[in-house]
């Protein structure tokens, strides 16, 4: 009995302090909502309020003047194709790190290797990169682009995955190289099933690094068809002018999609993260 | 012919595909750009190699040395709060059975926006004429009467604090993940033994997550180091180099002073801070810490 | 009869083709920035792509607009040898070190051919002529002003301040008022600050220091300059724009008319991109809004000046594989002066402004008396002589940056206004010694 009350009692206090968190970030990003309803002229008289007049055409500007319908698709494609090329490189890397050499020289040396390339600042190789992608013929082009998002996002998905993999049953695999399986078998019927939940969970964290990437993007696309979303902020604020509520509105409309997918799959994003399942 | 199916072999085809686009993309235009510190170049003409020159004007600029203080603060700074506030909102999260999901996603969400977005929202929040300091105001306190971006003495920890409050919600899903693989066991065992809250956590808790702890030390070492969106577009390093970090500088140095040569030579030095640290942590890893 | 239907259908499918060919227009292709939420976008296709296109059938030209940074776009593409046709850059420094770098393609012969040095105003062409021959065409020019709150000046009795005197003094009654005197500030730009610094020299110092200093003459650290930095810092540390040094910092473009307009403060010294937002603020108010040159804050100030700059540049590609192409289209954009002040109307007159020999009748009536007398009145003092230099037109990139990156570090105290002055110098002196100097037109 005492034991209940207590745990009540402690889960109050935690709903307490997760609640005033979770105030702390619920409130900028409301603000930014109600921003994003009102027109320009409001936000002079009522900055921080609920909109007094809603302006859903704020919406409709941004969707028109940005494009929305092409750049999203652009991102989509830019998204999927990233998944595509870099999951499954990485999957295999991961693989390689964790199941097969699991210590030794040679997983400390590309795992330094790989972290490094993670604290380079982009603004220090992109210049020779578009020198090099032009004479590969690979600038404005949707796969150029998915080959560069791949090479940055590798290293931290192959992070990801290694972990996850490292904590697989190693008798699974003993049994089944007893059963005579080759390596790659070892790889596609064993790994990869076991370890679709870190595939989603880094699936997600990569597609969102893509969705809301910006200084590859425009430096790699130069034709208006292939523009991505991330530009569409871009196009209402510059040197001269702030739109604020179209500003807002275009925030909201390129974190809506992330969003849905992440109240989607919640629960697999954390399975990711996990071993997969309880021990023992 | 068996050689080249080895296993010493497999391992290497394995690795290969990621470590070639890795190369490609990043290392090696790094390089070149690194070839590119022993010279003057401005970005545009003649390549002159000038040897040293850039390093010895590097170490005579006031700025640079203060621009690499800033980011010693910077790390210190995001190795403590977001981790404290994260293992705090993890911890408790594991202590509740409702709105889990619905905390999760809260925290999460500012991750998700484009950083472009959080700085607009607190830009926009710190306004000093129609932010919430005007509205403090109304009620007497004062605090943010001026935007904390614009004074020397706050403008390096205002950024770190819009930086912040956008991260330490990926860190409470990496560490709430851990947390949900300690053994429920444990945590009875410790309320049997009357354990507080506090207790639980350091004695049950934290041990049993030390790997992904140490795992978000250092990406965040990691990450720290280039460190260039919120700077940029909050502060671009002002006022008066109060926030300037080395990747702002370096992109100034590069693109607006067409010194590329210069701007190099940060980046080698930014490559030479990273390497010692990731170094340090390779020590602390052979001394037995799990990872 | 199938036979024959064939051979008539093969015969028009190969007349089709070679049609095409013979008739393929020769496509130019033009980067510019982007800047969709002011419209420029919308316009510059509209009055420029689409109807250059309709007005012949040789030349396809596609402007493509980017997001981000044209230059660092630009730049890029340059270094590995391609790029477009017309070249957009943000300004001289760039057109130069393009120019260094062997980009582009001089535009001497079609200078001489289509007549443009009569056509441009004088001091315009000059900023783009490197080693005697003609490279980048400007797109805009830009000079400042100030905007005021004209209702507001009469209620109170103020009057615009003549010299430095009457300039302190009225910030003074302004500020008495609760008002800030000028609104201004560089959240979100923090070049803003050489708009001042451009602003004292040339109103404490002079037009004429400021060319002897730019052509190497006197030195920066020369007295004159030190005062008007000075006293730059004095009034921005008493808080004349926006009221204190860390508002001015917090202060953006928005603010700038919703202050103006909500008489927050008086005055806003701004350059031409600000008419069209002030002209629409107080469309929408009961008060009228002035313009005027700024005022003569020293004795070597000569009569009140304008600022030249140029804005953004063309120029042609020099690996362009239709550079007479490109040429004509460039001709074309200011063959008409009609179409060209119709251009920048749409755009507020804050763009496109082409620095063209205007009359009187090439405005047509509907344009704001204001901005009609500012062309006047433009033309006819910069014919007098009275035109001063902003530092964002005719400084180097080294000496250009430094002057606003360093500002703040002036105004914070950390280094003293000599201290900024000789590093200033030094700059220019390294930028002369590498012959990096903007071109600046003889006085």
């Amino acid at each position: 009995m005492a034991l209940s009350k207590f745990k009540k009692r402690s889960a109050l206090f935690n709903h307490f302090v997760l609640m005033l968190l979770a105030l702390s970030i619920i409130l900028p990003i409301l603000i930014l909502f109600f921003n994003s309803l009102k027109p320009q002229s409001e936000l002079l008289t009522n900055p921080l309020g609920a909109p007094m007049t809603l302006r859903f055409t704020n919406y409709y500007d941004a969707f028109v003047f940005g494009n929305y319908s092409r750049i999203m698709l652009n991102s989509l494609y830019f998204v999927v194709g990233t998944l595509v090329v870099c999951l499954p490189l990485s999957a295999l890397a991961s693989f390689s790190l964790a199941i097969l050499s699991p210590r030794g020289k040679l997983t400390t040396s590309i795992a330094v290797y790989l972290l490094i390339g993670l604290s380079i600042p982009a603004q220090l190789y992109i210049l020779p990169l578009f020198i090099l992608w032009k004479n590969l013929y690979l600038t404005n082009t949707y796969i150029g682009l998915i080959i560069i998002y791949s090479a940055l996002n590798a290293p931290f998905a192959v992070f990801l995955m290694r972990s996850y993999m490292i904590q697989l049953p190693k008798e699974l695999f003993e049994a089944a190289k007893v059963d005579g399986a080759s390596t790659f078998e070892l790889f596609y019927k064993i790994a990869i099933p076991l370890s679709w939940p870190v595939f989603l969970t880094s699936g997600l964290i990569v597609g969102l690094a893509v969705w809301n990437e910006f200084l590859f993007a425009v430096t790699f696309i130069q034709d208006e068809n292939f523009k991505p979303i991330s530009t569409i902020l871009f196009s209402f604020s510059d040197k001269y002018a702030h739109d604020y509520s179209l500003i807002s509105a275009a925030s909201i409309m390129m974190a809506a999609p992330i969003g849905i997918l992440f109240i989607l799959f919640q629960r697999n994003f954390i399975a990711g993260l996990t071993s997969g399942g309880l021990k023992g | 012919m068996n050689t080249l199916f080895s296993k010493n072999f497999i391992t290497w085809y394995f690795l290969l595909p990621v470590l070639i686009i890795h190369f490609l993309v990043i290392i090696f235009p790094s390089l070149s750009s690194l070839i590119l510190c022993f010279t003057d170049w401005n970005g545009f003409g003649k390549i002159n190699f000038v040897g040293l020159e850039n390093f010895k004007e590097l170490f005579d600029d006031r700025v640079f040395l203060l621009t690499l203080k800033h980011n010693l603060i910077w790390t210190v700074l995001f190795l403590t709060i977001p981790i404290a506030v994260a293992l705090l909102g993890a911890y408790l999260l594991t202590g509740v059975k409702r709105f889990q999901l619905f905390y999760r996603f809260v925290f999460f969400f500012p991750y998700i926006l484009a950083s472009v977005v959080n700085c607009l929202i607190w830009k926009y929040l710190f306004h000093p004429m129609h932010g919430i300091g005007t509205y403090l105001s109304s009620f007497g306190l004062d605090f943010f009467s001026t935007s904390p971006l614009t004074s020397k003495s706050t403008s390096l920890y205002a950024v770190a604090w819009v930086d912040g409050w956008h991260f330490w919600g990926f860190l409470v899903v990496i560490y709430i993940t851990a947390m949900y693989q300690v053994d429920e066991s444990l945590y009875e065992a410790a309320d049997i033994e009357g354990a507080t809250k506090w207790q639980k956590f350091w004695y049950v808790t934290f041990p049993m997550i030390s790997p992904t702890f140490f795992f978000s030390l250092l990406i965040i070492i990691i990450w720290s180091v280039p460190a260039f969106d919120y700077v940029h577009m909050l502060t671009n390093g002002g006022p008066a180099y109060s926030s300037e970090v080395l990747a702002n500088f370096l992109y100034y140095e590069a693109f607006y002073q067409m010194k590329v040569g210069y701007a190099s030579s940060i980046g080698a030095l930014m490559f030479v801070y990273v390497f010692i640290i990731t170094a340090l942590f390779g020590l602390l890893r052979r001394l037995g810490l799990d990872i | 009869m199938k036979f024959k239907m064939y051979k008539f259908l093969f015969t028009v499918l190969i007349s089709m083709i070679v049609a095409n060919s013979a008739f393929a227009k020769t496509k130019i292709t033009w980067w510019n920035y982007s800047d969709e939420g002011g419209g420029l976008d919308a316009t510059l296709k509209e009055m420029v792509q689409d109807k250059f296109n309709a007005s012949q059938n040789d030349i396809e030209l596609e402007i493509i607009f980017k997001d981000g940074d044209v230059n660092d776009n630009t730049r890029t593409a340059l270094l590995a040898g391609v790029g477009p046709d017309i070249i957009t850059s943000s300004g001289a420094s760039y057109v130069k070190a393009y120019h260094d770098a062997g980009f582009l393609l001089s535009l001497e012969k079609y200078s001489q051919q289509y007549g443009w040095a009569d056509k441009i105003l004088p001091w315009a062409y000059n900023t783009g002529v490197f080693d005697g021959q003609f490279y980048s065409f400007p797109q805009n020019y830009e000079t400042m002003l100030y905007f005021y709150n004209k209702t507001l000046f009469e209620e109170n009795g103020w009057k615009l301040p003549t010299n430095l005197k009457e300039y302190e003094d009225l910030a003074e009654k302004i500020m008495a008022k609760g008002m800030n005197p000028y609104v201004y500030g560089s959240s979100g730009w923090q070049p803003t600050h050489e708009h001042l610094v451009g602003n004292y020299f040339n109103t404490y110092a002079g037009p004429e220091n400021v060319y002897k200093a730019l052509t190497g003459e006197i030195k920066w650290t020369d007295p004159v300059f030190v005062e008007s930095i000075e006293l730059l810092k004095k009034h921005m540390l008493a808080g004349y724009w926006a009221g204190s040094l860390e508002n001015y910092y917090a202060i953006g473009w928005d603010d700038y008319f919703s202050q103006l307009t909500n008489r927050q403060a008086a005055m806003l010294p701004i350059g031409t991109w600000g008419f069209g937002d002030t002209i629409a603020g107080f469309e929408a108010i009961s008060d009228e809004f002035g313009w005027s040159k700024l005022p003569i804050l020293g004795n070597y100030g000569g009569n009140p000046n304008y600022q030249l700059s140029i804005g953004s540049t063309m120029s042609i590609n020099a690996s362009s594989k239709h550079p007479d192409e490109a040429a004509k289209v460039i001709n074309w954009m200011i063959s008409d002066k009609k179409r060209v002040v119709e251009l920048t109307k749409k755009l507020g007159f804050g763009n496109w402004l082409i620095p063209l020999n205007y009359d009187d009748d090439d405005f047509s009536q509907d344009i704001h008396p204001s901005m009609r007398d500012f062309f006047v009145d433009f033309s006819e003092t910069t014919a007098k002589g009275d035109y001063g230099y902003t530092t964002w037109t005719f400084y180097p990139a080294e000496a250009g940056s430094h002057v606003w990156k360093e500002m703040e570090v002036v105004w914070a105290g950390d280094i003293t206004v000599m201290e900024y002055l000789e590093e200033q110098q030094k700059l220019w002196d390294k930028a002369r010694s590498k012959n990096a100097l903007i071109p600046v037109g003889k006085r």
